[in-house]
């Protein structure tokens, strides 16, 4: 590393990818997706990721949100390397740093809406805490929901809501912690662009009141215009 | 927490798991209903089996020719029964003279007999009442209530004239056991004739039929000798083996007075194991015993029976065992079935932050469910039928008017069945251990899926 690096500090990332490369094997080769992706994800920032289908930004999505591991490279935590932590710890992170938004809502089918939104709260306590503490959860659950305006549906199941209704439930989940980062893939790929409009609408002024990093992969221009910066990805690499 | 919430949940919205409660339900149930019948059985058929035969059983080696001792052994009991008596460790012994027969009746029973085939042989067994009362529970069986036979008139008396049978040619009176009664259509007082072969004065067999007066029956509940055993008094016997024909002729010096010894002990528990070697020692050594006798508890005795249904119930054991086992693999089928199922709500969980273990713990709990739910409804059935078996059989059967447990095959009077706490214990831990086994599989597939491919697409 040259002096000069050393000398200028680097703005402090909450979330940072240095090097990262990605390769699967399909039948008996290696193919690398990803071919050293460098970025950051500062604290308060809207960040918007673009880039053609088939880029990787799914994949560096899933390696930032400690669900996948990098073939080489690091992942910065709020300063830690996520990846030479303990897998119990790295899903405590899950749990309580990051926030995950999928294009598909992800809602378990057998739950209500309000036991989807507290499942955050279910996986990280032991039934004698989560016992002690239900109530708040659910009420605090409940205000998410009410605030998404899901007021009349907390007991419904994922299946006899909107597809913007599973959407906002799945917010109110990722929410749930408040945790310091969401990580939104495509949120409102799968809405009509009315309804998808309506969804952002209430996440961008979630991020605001919470000063959230949100790392928010969207295909439309607008959307990222919005954003308060935007980088590009294209063949496995961030341009 | 999410495992017991989440698999709960799962359990409760996806119906399939019921065909694992019920599997496991139906062999619990079923393993302790049948187990208590069996166990039951076994203990009745013991208590039988003990009653109906003497703590321990003599049955000398009559030689004749070169494997007779120096000096002849007496052919008659009572030096026997002197030894014996004397010795501390009995109570009582009684001498058996057995010889086996025919029923051949009279013609008004005859035909009868003939359709009966080997049903009609029968085991002569001469006694001394008095003896007999004391070694054996002979007095007992005669005054238990006959479940198809007739009780003698004076159970203390047994070989006594029927009433309104005195003054006709004097003939031995015999009892019968309480099947055989049954089964050749006896009755009180009826003059039967018992078909059979003695050896006449140039030691050569010739046929002789044994005509005697059916006195009443007696009841053992053992199935041999309920079915075979015919008493009679041990002197007549005698003397009709020896060819002895009128009341005034003496007993020949050489006839066979004896075939058995039976010995009752004041403690069997304490004397039993060790007496046997004991005794031939002593009665060989004394000259009134040849070596080659056969002395045995009788525990040794009925070995060959009680160890049959200790197998069969062994056997009934492990066969539903297999239904266990058939349960355990449904919950494998629905378990594997569901993890796929679930891909994707295990990629949630992963991302929301659950382990591996965490993941796989939701899906082993299913199987925990399973079991508990499965095993406490079969254990609670289970018991119940076994301790109320018998109404309900008789409620069955009396309402569908179809007898499922025919009392005369194995005569007892009602379905014995006992249910022991310990077997029930180690059944319903055994589908714990099954379904947990079972579900460990799939409970690992689904820790070692990866989240990411399985929250890819929709
Ligand atoms: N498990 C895998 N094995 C092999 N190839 C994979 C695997 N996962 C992803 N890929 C490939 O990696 C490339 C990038 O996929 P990714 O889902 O990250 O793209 P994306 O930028 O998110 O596209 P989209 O905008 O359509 O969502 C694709 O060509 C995909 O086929
Ligand atoms: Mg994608």
């Amino acid at each position: 590393m040259s002096e000069q690096a050393q000398a200028v500090a680097p703005p402090v990332a909450l979330l940072s990818a240095v090097g990262i490369k990605k390769s699967f094997a399909v039948g008996d080769r290696q193919l690398e997706i990803l071919h050293g992706v460098d970025m950051q994800l500062y604290a308060g920032e809207l960040l918007a990721l673009m880039g053609p289908s088939g880029a990787g930004k799914s994949t560096l999505l899933h390696i930032l949100g400690l669900l996948d591991r990098p073939t080489s490279g690091q992942v910065f935590l709020e300063g830690q390397r996520a990846f030479e932590l303990p897998a119990e710890r790295r899903a405590w992170l899950r749990n309580q740093r990051l926030g995950f938004v999928f294009q598909f809502y992800h809602l378990i089918a057998e739950l209500t809406a309000l036991e989807n939104v507290v499942l955050p709260a279910m996986i990280h306590q032991g039934r004698g805490a989560y016992r002690r503490d239900r109530r708040a959860h659910e009420h605090k659950a409940e205000e998410l929901l009410v605030r998404f305006g899901l007021k009349d549906r907390l007991t419904h199941r994922p299946t006899t809501l909107s597809g913007g209704e599973r959407q906002r439930v799945a917010m109110a989940r990722a929410l749930f912690h408040d945790p310091p980062i969401v990580i939104a893939d495509e949120p409102v790929g799968n809405l009509d662009s009315a309804t998808g409009e309506k969804v952002l609408e209430l996440l961008f002024e979630e991020q605001a009141r919470r000063k959230l990093s949100l790392l928010l992969v969207t295909h439309d221009e607008r959307l990222a215009a919005r954003c308060q910066r935007q980088i590009y990805m294209d063949a496995g690499q961030i341009s | 927490m999410f495992r017991t919430f989440l698999s709960w949940r799962y359990l409760l919205v996806r119906r399939t798991n019921l065909i694992g409660i019920v599997g496991i339900m139906v062999a619990v149930g079923a393993l302790i209903l049948i187990l208590s019948i069996m166990t039951g059985f076994l203990e009745l058929s013991r208590v039988a089996a003990r009653a109906s035969s003497a703590d321990v059983t003599i049955t000398p080696f009559f030689a004749d020719g070169e494997q007779q001792q120096p000096q002849p052994l007496p052919l008659e009991p009572s030096p026997l029964l002197e030894v014996l008596r004397k010795d501390a460790r009995v109570v009582a012994a009684s001498a058996h003279l057995t010889w086996f027969g025919s029923l051949i009746g009279d013609t008004s029973i005859s035909s009868q007999i003939f359709s009966q085939g080997t049903d009609a042989v029968v085991r002569l067994v001469g006694i001394d009442v008095a003896d007999e009362f004391a070694a054996t529970h002979l007095e007992e069986f005669l005054s238990s209530t006959p479940l198809r036979g007739q009780k003698v008139a004076d159970p203390k008396n047994p070989f006594a004239l029927p009433p309104g049978m005195e003054g006709g040619r004097p003939r031995p009176v015999i009892v019968v056991g309480d099947s055989l009664m049954r089964t050749h259509g006896l009755a009180r007082g009826d003059v039967i004739k018992v078909g059979t072969v003695v050896f006449n004065s140039k030691q050569e067999l010739e046929s002789a039929d044994f005509e005697c007066i059916v006195g009443g029956s007696f009841r053992s509940r053992e199935n041999e000798l309920d079915l075979q055993r015919v008493y009679v008094d041990r002197t007549q016997l005698a003397r009709f083996l020896a060819g002895l024909r009128s009341q005034e002729d003496e007993l020949p010096a050489d006839a066979r007075t004896y075939s058995e010894i039976l010995v009752k002990l004041a403690d069997y528990d304490r004397d039993g194991a060790r007496i046997c070697s004991d005794l031939k020692q002593r009665l060989v050594s004394m000259s009134v015993l040849h070596p080659f006798s056969n002395i045995e508890t009788w525990e040794q005795q009925k070995r060959v029976i009680l160890g049959a249904i200790e197998n069969e119930r062994a056997l009934m054991a492990i066969m539903l065992s297999l239904v266990l086992l058939v349960a355990g693999f449904t919950i494998f089928a629905i378990l594997s079935m569901m993890v796929s199922e679930k891909r994707r709500d295990i990629g949630i969980l992963t991302a929301l932050g659950a382990t591996p273990r965490g993941v796989m713990q939701v899906f082993l709990m299913i199987g925990f469910w399973d079991a508990l739910i499965g095993a406490t409804l079969g254990c609670l059935i289970g018991t119940w039928l076994a301790l109320k078996i018998d109404p309900i059989e008789r409620w069955l059967s009396s309402t569908f008017d179809f007898q499922i447990f025919n009392r005369e095959v194995y005569l007892f009077d009602y379905i014995p069945s006992q249910v022991e706490p310990l077997r029930v214990a180690t059944i319903v831990l055994g589908a714990f251990v099954c379904a947990l086994v079972f579900a460990m599989v799939p409970a690992y597939r689904a820790a070692k899926l990866d989240p990411v491919d399985a929250l890819r697409n929709e």
